[in-house]
């Protein structure tokens, strides 16, 4: 076997067993970089009994490293604890490139950091959208701006998200390359036999039920919805907190036999539930990425959504603002314009405009980039944490050079050539 | 010599420009767009951002008369501890502090049907009537039990915690409203309005279980209660009403205020003069010079408000 041509580390705490988009976006990136020639590494926290190393598909190489979550799926942040696992993964496998995945995750700060102090190239994705007033996000910004003052290049993947990070982190927007999420077209095709035509539209909605999901939009929705078109019915996938007050609106309204409550939908149902429906209904009111509408398109389901423009094209969505007039107004558009819609064209044209092959080659070229940035001297670094505040700025420079001082005690402790490198298996593909 | 011997052929034409790369767009979606990198920034980045939309800015006189409320209710806070240092010292005597008592509550009262546009029906007074006579006769039969009450705790540990919550009653109190309202009322009092009044009675039930006899008690314990429940009722009924009357009973009220804490001791004096300048001059001007490091950042990543209220 050719020797790859890039060895690569993806470090999050969120990946399988947790399901969830930055999970779901590592491993498909990471099988499509493996069928591209690469080395690809994964390393994320123990969950439960599962720690140690495993492979998956394709012989991914995932590292489950014995630190237990404590809130939130996340390490607990020890700073430099993280210092000696790191530094063996990294000689282990020989990595060039270590690429971080969102900016919650506390594993992924500190491993980032761990690797630009001993030299090696740094990519970061970001994966959610902050706002800049809470305290939660003040100081969750404070920490992307240390990781961020030092790295090769940074993904986002949409270009609000790029908006958001370079406003939050003071990353100059060159450096932040947009290259977005993408689906499985193949695990979401439109159903094989069309539901006859007979009068019954169905509009589908599948979201955890939250309010930052939109849940309290669909309560004043749904009812008027039902009262305009007597021939529309809903199927509402998903759990959460507002589950009750669909439930007292189903109730208030009589919509028992038009409202179908299917409770939590497993991932592998999805496309299932999906095909039953010819609209789409999405009410979230923020997202950085929707990858349910990505799927919904796939599986040739009209688009009825608040607040994602650019996701998809204009012919197949219908954007409202987050307020129930408009909203049903999108829908009575949607409705109207349902016909003309052909779910095997429509699943087609999604074929070509997202693919996780396509992702993979932009992030190549990420990796090709940061390749080719200049290593800097640890005082040539230190001068970027200087700029990130008064306060602030001192602060990670010493932290920096402890992080430094205690890479070079390892070094001494357990040199560099007694660290056994792991050996190539060969997994025929 | 460079003739083409097998004939005239004419010179090759010249390669055809390439062609133009077609507009960027703001999309996400079909890949990476031919002719330009994934980082390209066009100058409609940060197009949508929003900055500092909803910062009310500040007049520096209006800040100034604003914080006339906060220095009336400490000159009010102040008076209380000075009647409760007299009659710890023996200068105010039982029927001294009963007179007090009756005076401020007619007075009060007397406010009240003043400055109340809604007409105080006679049923309405009453009640309130009713509800004092409870509250009174309440106190008086428990009057006996706050006078033992804190007999095996020494006494500077009942200074400090008076002082510890009063200041903690002083933090979180609702300066702008009043916790009691009169009845119907929209706004529900917040928590840290409840803390603050409770830390008040808290305070005056220590301070009054220092005392000599149960009549001291109870009238002691009626006084401080009746300022701090109703005071800021009082004061808020004056402010609704009329802004001149509020500015002319809060200037007498400091001017009392000074009066006594001179009579008192200089160094007090000297403080509680300090600390009325600096609420009423320092922090207006250092505020106003502050507002200029506000920065504010909206746009299209913030999280939409829902335009109607969700009702459980």
């Amino acid at each position: 076997m050719a020797e790859p041509k890039l060895r690569i580390l993806m470090v999050s705490d969120f990946f399988f067993p947790n399901f969830g988009g930055v999970e779901n976006h590592i491993y498909y990136l990471s099988q499509c970089l493996l069928n591209l020639g690469h080395k690809v590494v994964v390393m994320t926290h123990a969950y439960g009994n599962r720690t140690g190393v495993r492979y998956m598909t394709g012989g991914l190489k995932v590292y489950y490293v014995p630190w237990r979550p404590f809130t939130m799926q996340n390490t607990f942040p020890t700073v430099y604890g993280t210092l000696p696992i790191v530094r063996t993964i990294l000689k282990r496998e020989r990595i060039t490139v270590v690429h971080g995945h969102q900016a919650f995750s506390t594993l992924c700060h500190e491993a980032l950091m761990h690797a630009r102090t001993m030299g090696y190239r740094v990519v970061f994705t970001d994966h959610s959208l902050y706002g800049f007033a809470d305290v939660g996000s003040i100081h969750m910004n404070k920490v992307l701006q240390f990781t961020l003052a030092d790295i090769d290049q940074a993904i986002c993947v949409s270009h609000t998200s790029k908006e958001n990070t370079v406003l939050r982190s003071g990353l100059a927007p060159g450096k932040v390359f947009m290259i977005p999420n993408a689906v499985d077209t193949a695990m979401f095709k439109p159903a094989d036999v069309r539901p006859s035509s007979d009068d019954v539209i169905t509009i589908v909605v599948i979201s955890r039920l939250v309010y930052r999901k939109g849940a309290d939009l669909l309560v004043e929705v749904i009812p008027e919805v039902c009262r305009l078109y007597p021939n529309v019915r809903f199927v509402v996938g998903g759990d959460g907190p507002k589950h009750v007050r669909l439930e007292e609106m189903r109730e208030k309204h009589s919509l028992q036999d038009r409202v179908e409550m299917l409770g939590a939908v497993p991932h592998s149902r999805v496309r299932y539930v999906l095909v039953t429906g010819g609209i789409f209904l999405n009410s979230s009111l923020t997202e950085a990425f929707c990858i349910a509408i990505l799927e919904a398109a796939s599986c040739g389901l009209l688009t009825v959504s608040t607040r994602v423009g650019g996701v998809l094209p204009d012919d197949m969505v219908v954007l409202a603002e987050p307020d129930p007039d408009d909203m049903v107004r999108a829908i009575e558009k949607a409705i109207s314009i349902l016909p003309s819609i052909n779910p095997e064209e429509m699943h087609n044209r999604m074929t070509k405009l997202y693919s996780w092959q396509d992702v993979a080659k932009r992030t190549e070229i990420v990796y090709d980039r940061a390749l080719k940035c200049s290593n800097r001297s640890l005082l040539e670094r230190l001068s970027r944490f200087l700029s990130c505040g008064a306060w602030a700025g001192k602060v990670f420079c010493m932290v920096m050079i402890i992080d430094y001082l205690l890479w070079r005690l390892l070094q001494l402790l357990q040199p560099d050539d007694d660290i056994e490198e792991a050996p190539e298996i060969n997994f025929c593909n | 010599m460079d003739n083409n011997l097998a004939g005239d052929s004419p010179p090759p034409p010249p390669p055809p420009p390439p062609p133009p790369r077609p507009k960027w767009r703001k999309v996400a979606y079909g890949g990476m767009q031919i002719g330009y990198d994934d980082n390209y920034t066009d100058e409609t980045f940060l197009e949508e951002m929003v900055m500092n939309a909803n910062v009310v800015r500040r007049d520096l006189l209006k800040v100034m008369k604003d914080s006339i409320s906060i220095s009336q209710y400490l000159c009010i806070v102040a008076l209380v501890v000075l009647v409760w240092f007299h009659t710890l010292q023996s200068s105010l005597d039982e029927t001294s502090l009963l007179l007090l008592d009756l005076s401020l509550l007619a007075l009060g009262f007397l406010v009240l049907l003043l400055t109340e546009e809604k007409m105080l029906s006679l049923r309405l007074l009453l009640r309130y009537v009713t509800n004092i006579t409870f509250f009174t006769t309440g106190l008086y039969v428990l009057a006996p039990v706050y006078q033992t009450l804190t007999r095996s705790i020494s006494s500077d540990s009942i200074w400090a915690v008076t002082v510890s919550l009063l200041l903690l009653h002083l933090f979180l109190h609702d300066y702008s409203g009043s916790t009691i309202r009169a009845p119907g009322a929209l706004k529900s009092p917040s928590l840290t309005s409840c803390i603050s009044v409770n830390a008040s009675v808290v305070a005056s039930v220590f301070v009054a279980s220092r005392l000599p006899s149960r009549g001291h008690v109870f009238a002691v314990m009626l006084f401080s209660l009746q300022v701090f429940l109703f005071a800021p009722l009082v004061a808020y009924c004056i402010k609704k009403f009329s802004f001149g009357l509020h500015l002319g009973f809060s200037f007498a009220l400091m001017g009392l205020t000074m009066y006594s804490v001179y009579a008192l001791h200089r160094l007090f004096f000297v403080l509680f003069l300090v600390l009325v300048v600096v609420v009423n001059v320092v922090c207006p001007y250092w505020l106003i010079r502050m507002q200029e490091y506000k920065f504010e950042i909206n746009g299209p990543w913030d999280e939409a408000k829902l335009c109607f209220d969700i009702t459980d």
